[in-house]
């Protein structure tokens, strides 16, 4: 499959992961009462483990520091989407990630699957559902792992526990930001 | 029966205070402190300072959701995770679990309960600001409700009293609006904050000030001989400070009492009812569940000061029935759980900033901008609506969290989150809600929790003068924000309910009347004067100032003069 192909294909996925109908049948799921909304029934497989992997990875890769992958971020989407999200948005990721296999994801070169990320933030802008959306939820959880992470929240930023004092300064160039 | 007299005598002080919150804690110090013998009872598990903090020097990676409500938290504590990161794992354990202990909302009630030592002075906003002079003139003036018995001047020494105490960052400004108190050092507005305090002033003549907060910036005597240090700014004040930072009852008042060797604090013990005395006419203790054991026992004193918290005070007292007070005690008016108030909160705008770029700060503030009041005041009239607001917001520079909805991924999107973002403002308004006889709190006639006391159905909610206020609490916020030269400005609604601000007061309000108020100037039951009532219940009017220091104002004033009372026998 080339970049060409790629796409369009994930456009057309994209075109009928979200579509009207689904997006009301997502919305209608929030008000009934299904008995999908504890964590429990939210589970992925190892494909989809992967995928979540692979795209978290592409949002904060490896690069001089730490990334992604190696600080944990994958099993903490997956912990935070089954602790501290229900149904809506625990269909909206699976159709998003349904969206990722269909297209071959995993099969795709670096190239590529940037590709499809773009195509899938573009996209994304369009949708107006109050649930949200796949890219936002996978790129949220992403950055609040990343950042919040020990060796992440240390080699992004200067880590101060205890401040002590409160000043006005005046930033250096090249300054990192502080955190607390 | 010997041991009867003998468990009496046990159980017998001079003093009985129920609640160890904001005005419990005040009332147990400066009535220890005048040499009474003092019981306060606490419904909820003891917390301990320092060491029951459980949470407060954790790291960010050792909180599991990292700040986010869980769904199990949302779903036990179901009215407190209403507030904006109260359902964290942060905090979440020192909240009331609502499952346990509901209530029934009639009309949707934002109820946030801390059940332990300190009560919710232990997560309070610490924001603290006198009220005007206008404040206790503004009923009578317009015919709202009853007029306070009280006025400014009745209750400035004691706010003095109070700040001294309690320790209290501020800015002078010589406003009447918003008078002065007894300040320590102010902490810094930041610069574009400079910037639009300037603007405010020069094209609205509407001064800005940085907030008044209860964090120590320079410790006295007063605070370090009870244990307490320099804020650290960490602004991580809601999970309870190690270094007595900031002011609770945990930190300052309960110490304070606690080394006159004359107070004994009762824990886990729900107060149900108040013994009233039919032959002295005066009441004569408590009863008391023990909320593990359902264990009950009685407690005896010359007075009782009533402190749990304007709805649970107001609850109490509707439970409370005898032959004289049959329709609950204190209650010959009906006034009781009555004009339930608080502040509205939730609306104002957002915007993004241009410029300051080499502006940074070190260290966080625990602290906000303050706008007074400017509306319904001076030569400004407004006709939708009575009274007015203030603001309280401030600028900070954005964080990683701009990436969330910010274009891009990959390493160069990764390095940029790494650098502070540009400096963006929000203020939002806290309005003054009318004394409203139909917004109240009553006990269901069937219902009962699981200690067998009837349940609170809540039935409040804002009326017309309310929405009138609100949408120029946003309207001004755009207009000010927008003169300041700022960009991108966004009003914000967010629907709440009343009681977000959890500012909850109004349910035993004092007057000069015991016809249509519960209590007299003294915050003495008009009917059975050797029960004060001093939390936020007591309040006739509800400003839009936050009320904290004006509730130990008033506690401290009633114990000063219970205690003088007593000595002339009186009581």
């Amino acid at each position: 499959m080339n970049r060409r192909e790629v796409i369009k294909n994930v456009a057309l996925m994209l075109g009928g992961a979200f579509s009207a109908p689904t997006l009301m049948a997502m919305d209608n799921w929030e008000s009934s009462t299904k008995p999908n909304t504890n964590g429990a029934a939210f589970n992925l497989t190892s494909t989809q483990q992967k995928i979540v992997a692979e795209i978290a990875e592409l949002i904060i890769p490896k690069t001089d520091t730490v990334g992604a992958k190696d600080v944990g971020v994958p099993a903490f989407i997956e912990m935070m989407l089954k602790d501290c999200y229900k149904a809506p948005e625990h269909q909206s990721f699976m159709e998003g990630l349904a969206s990722m296999e269909k297209v071959k994801f995993l099969e795709l070169n670096t190239d590529e699957r940037r590709g499809v990320l773009k195509l899938l933030e573009q996209e994304t802008k369009k949708i107006t559902s109050k649930t949200t959306p796949f890219w936002r939820l996978v790129k949220e959880l992403t950055l609040l792992g990343y950042f919040t992470s020990e060796a992440g929240l240390k080699a992004s930023f200067e880590y101060v526990q205890i401040p002590g004092k409160l000043e006005l300064i005046k930033l250096k160039p090249n300054q990192k930001a502080y955190a607390y | 029966m010997n041991l009867n007299i003998k468990s009496k005598k046990n159980n017998t002080f001079d003093a009985i205070v129920v609640g160890s919150g904001m005005s419990g804690g005040f009332a147990a110090k400066e009535l220890t402190e005048r040499g009474l013998k003092v019981l306060m009872i606490e419904r909820g598990h003891e917390i301990k300072h320092i060491e029951g903090y459980d949470t407060a020097m954790k790291q960010p990676w050792e909180i599991e959701h990292r700040g986010k409500t869980s769904n199990i938290s949302a779903e036990e504590r179901w009215a407190n995770s209403r507030f904006w990161g109260l359902g964290s794992e942060e905090v979440v354990n020192h909240l009331t679990n609502d499952k346990k202990n509901p209530y029934i909302e009639k009309r949707a009630f934002d109820w946030i309960r801390a059940y332990h030592t300190g009560g919710k002075s232990m997560h309070w906003g610490r924001q603290s600001y006198r009220w005007g002079k206008h404040d206790f003139e503004a009923n009578a003036k317009e015919g709202i409700g009853i007029d306070w018995p009280i006025r400014y001047e009745d209750l400035e020494p004691w706010y003095t009293h109070v700040e001294k105490f309690v320790g209290i960052s501020g800015q002078k400004e010589g406003l009447e609006v918003l008078p002065d108190g007894h300040f320590l050092p102010a902490m810094p507005l930041f610069a574009p904050e400079a910037h639009f305090k300037n603007k405010m002033m020069e094209r609205f003549n509407r001064p800005v000030t940085v907030g008044r907060v209860a964090n120590l910036t320079q410790p006295q005597d007063i605070h370090t001989s009870l244990g307490r240090a320099s804020c650290q700014y960490r602004n991580k004040c809601q999970r309870g400070c190690p270094y007595g930072g900031y002011y609770s009852s945990l930190s300052g008042s309960i110490p304070a009492a606690m080394r006159t060797n004359r107070l004994s604090i009762l824990h886990d013990s729900i107060v149900a009812e108040i013994i009233y005395d039919e032959q002295k006419k005066r009441a004569s203790g408590v009863k008391i569940i023990n909320q593990n054991t359902m264990q009950t026992e009685e407690y005896f004193a010359k007075i009782i000061f009533l402190n749990a918290g304007s709805i649970n005070t107001a609850a109490l007292m509707l439970n409370s029935k005898s032959n004289r007070f049959q329709n609950g005690f204190g209650n010959d008016s009906d006034q009781v759980g009555r004009n339930l108030m608080d502040h509205q909160l939730g609306s104002g705008a957002t915007a993004s900033i241009e410029g300051f770029e080499d502006d940074y700060v070190y260290g966080q503030r625990p602290n906000a901008m303050y706008i007074p009041r400017f509306r319904n005041w001076g030569n400004d009239k407004q006709t939708a609506y009575l009274r007015g607001f203030g603001y309280q917001g401030g600028a900070s520079r954005e964080g990683w969290s701009r990436g969330v909805g910010a274009d891009g991924f990959g390493a160069d999107f990764k390095q940029g989150l790494t650098k502070p973002g540009a400096w963006t403002i929000s203020i939002g308004g806290f309005g003054e809600i009318l004394p409203d006889p139909n917004n109240r709190i009553y006990l269901d006639p069937e219902k009962k929790d699981q200690w067998g006391i009837p349940m609170i159905v809540t039935d409040a909610a804002f009326v017309e003068n309310d929405w009138a206020m609100r949408k120029d609490i946003i309207a001004s916020a755009v207009e000010m924000l927008e003169t300041a030269g700022f960009k991108n400005v966004t009003p914000y609604d967010r629907p709440t309910h009343m009681g977000l601000g959890i500012h909850d007061m109004g349910t035993a309000r004092m007057g000069r009347d015991p016809k249509t108020s519960v209590l007299n100037a003294f915050n003495q039951v008009h009917n059975c004067k050797n029960v004060f009532v001093t939390d936020g219940a007591a309040m006739t009017s509800a400003s839009c100032v936050n009320p904290s220091i004006t509730y130990m104002a008033l506690t401290a004033r009633a114990a000063d003069y219970a205690v003088k009372a007593l000595k002339k026998k009186d009581l």
